[in-house]
């Protein structure tokens, strides 16, 4: 269970939110302190990235289609393994899934 | 499971086509069938889609499955062309029989009459049907 | 012929499972190989440990493994399709393997052919 101004919110054996709605800035904040991961501008970009992704289209992306989208909406410099595994050590679509507050994303990723 | 990345560097392509055939809810076969078409188009193959009987339905707009408790994955056939899926077909009689058109679909899609359908399933090397 | 198989549909609930059966034993009968039999949907219901049928009705369940101790055939339930429906290495029956659907992909691009069973 993370805990967070009082509250305590429910994840799964790796740490992903049980409930999608209980995510927030303050929780991915935690969550990510928890990974010993310092959010800077450049992680929320990516994070906030996923989180407009799964809205539209209700997936968190496999690592190669996330690594080919952020590349064509963020810029290309970004749309890079090197940039995104330098960003989350433990998988840009894993951790940073986590820490978007979405479900883990399945299958080869 | 075996990473894609790590199949030998002689890749066989095979033409896959992944039929959809049924209504979008009321079984689970289509959001599985949509599960799987995701997870292949990893593999670096000749992937395609074709939409068929109550199966163009999946792809239509404007659907809202929460109010029946159900996630709205016709959304996420917006992601195939980020996945490298771009060849889906549908079929004409059924489409018409259905009283839609390519307009009421939330993806790009080709028309094919039944005799063409076929003659592109003979042309396939895999074809998973549900 | 070098086969995959697909199995699409709940063991007692739908023909799918025996017409997937038959055709199995058949085609090795007559000296086919079959590299995989891969279950989803409701297919990984042919998996599961706590199926008790009638004495007088054949057992799926059994049916498959005893196929697979007979012959080189991989039995491979999908995780994801599994774990929906309560298979899990918990309930797995003997004989039966959890993979995912990237093997069967791979099964499908290395068969000569695939084989579907289910509607």
């Amino acid at each position: 269970m993370y805990e967070l101004n009082g509250k305590t919110i429910n994840h799964d054996e790796e740490g992903y939110i049980v409930n999608l709605d209980d995510w927030s800035e303050e929780l991915a904040d935690k969550i990510a302190k928890d990974e010993e991961l310092d959010m800077t501008e450049e992680h929320w970009e990516v994070v906030k990235f996923l989180r407009d992704y799964y809205q539209e289209y209700q997936i968190a992306p496999a690592v190669r289609v996330l690594t080919k989208a952020v590349g064509k909406r963020l810029g290309q410099d970004k749309g890079s393994n090197k940039y995104l595994y330098e960003l989350f050590p433990y998988g840009p679509a894993k951790q940073a899934c986590k820490i978007a507050g979405l479900p883990k994303p399945t299958g080869c990723v | 499971m075996t990473h894609p990345d790590d199949t030998p560097a002689e890749i066989v392509v095979k033409r896959f086509l992944y039929v959809n055939r049924k209504a979008p809810h009321g079984t689970i076969y289509a959001l599985e069938e949509l599960e799987m078409v995701l997870i292949a188009a990893m593999f670096e193959q000749d992937v395609h889609l074709a939409f068929l009987d109550d199966g163009v339905f999946q792809i239509k707009k404007n659907q809202k499955p929460a109010e029946l408790a159900l996630k709205d994955f016709s959304k996420t056939y917006g992601a195939l062309e980020d996945y490298g899926v771009e060849k889906i077909y549908v079929e004409k009689e059924s489409i018409e029989e259905r009283g839609l058109t390519p307009d009421d679909f939330i993806i790009p899609t080709t028309v094919l009459r039944r005799d063409d359908m076929s003659a592109l399933m003979e042309s396939m090397d895999v074809v998973l049907t549900a | 012929m070098d086969y995959v198989i697909m199995v699409n549909e709940g063991p007692y609930n739908h023909q799918a499972s025996d017409s997937a059966y038959h055709f199995a034993t058949h085609a090795l009968d007559k000296g086919h190989s079959i590299r995989r039999i891969f279950f989803y949907y409701d297919g990984v219901l042919n998996g599961t440990k706590f199926s008790a049928p009638q004495s007088d009705d054949r057992n799926i369940v059994k049916r498959w493994a005893a196929l697979a101790e007979d012959h080189p055939v991989d039995l491979a339930i999908c995780v994801a399709a599994g774990l929906r429906r309560g298979i899990t290495d918990d309930s797995l029956a003997d004989g039966f393997r959890i993979t995912g659907l990237g093997e069967f992909i791979e099964s499908c691009i290395d068969a000569e052919r695939t084989v579907v069973f289910g509607d």
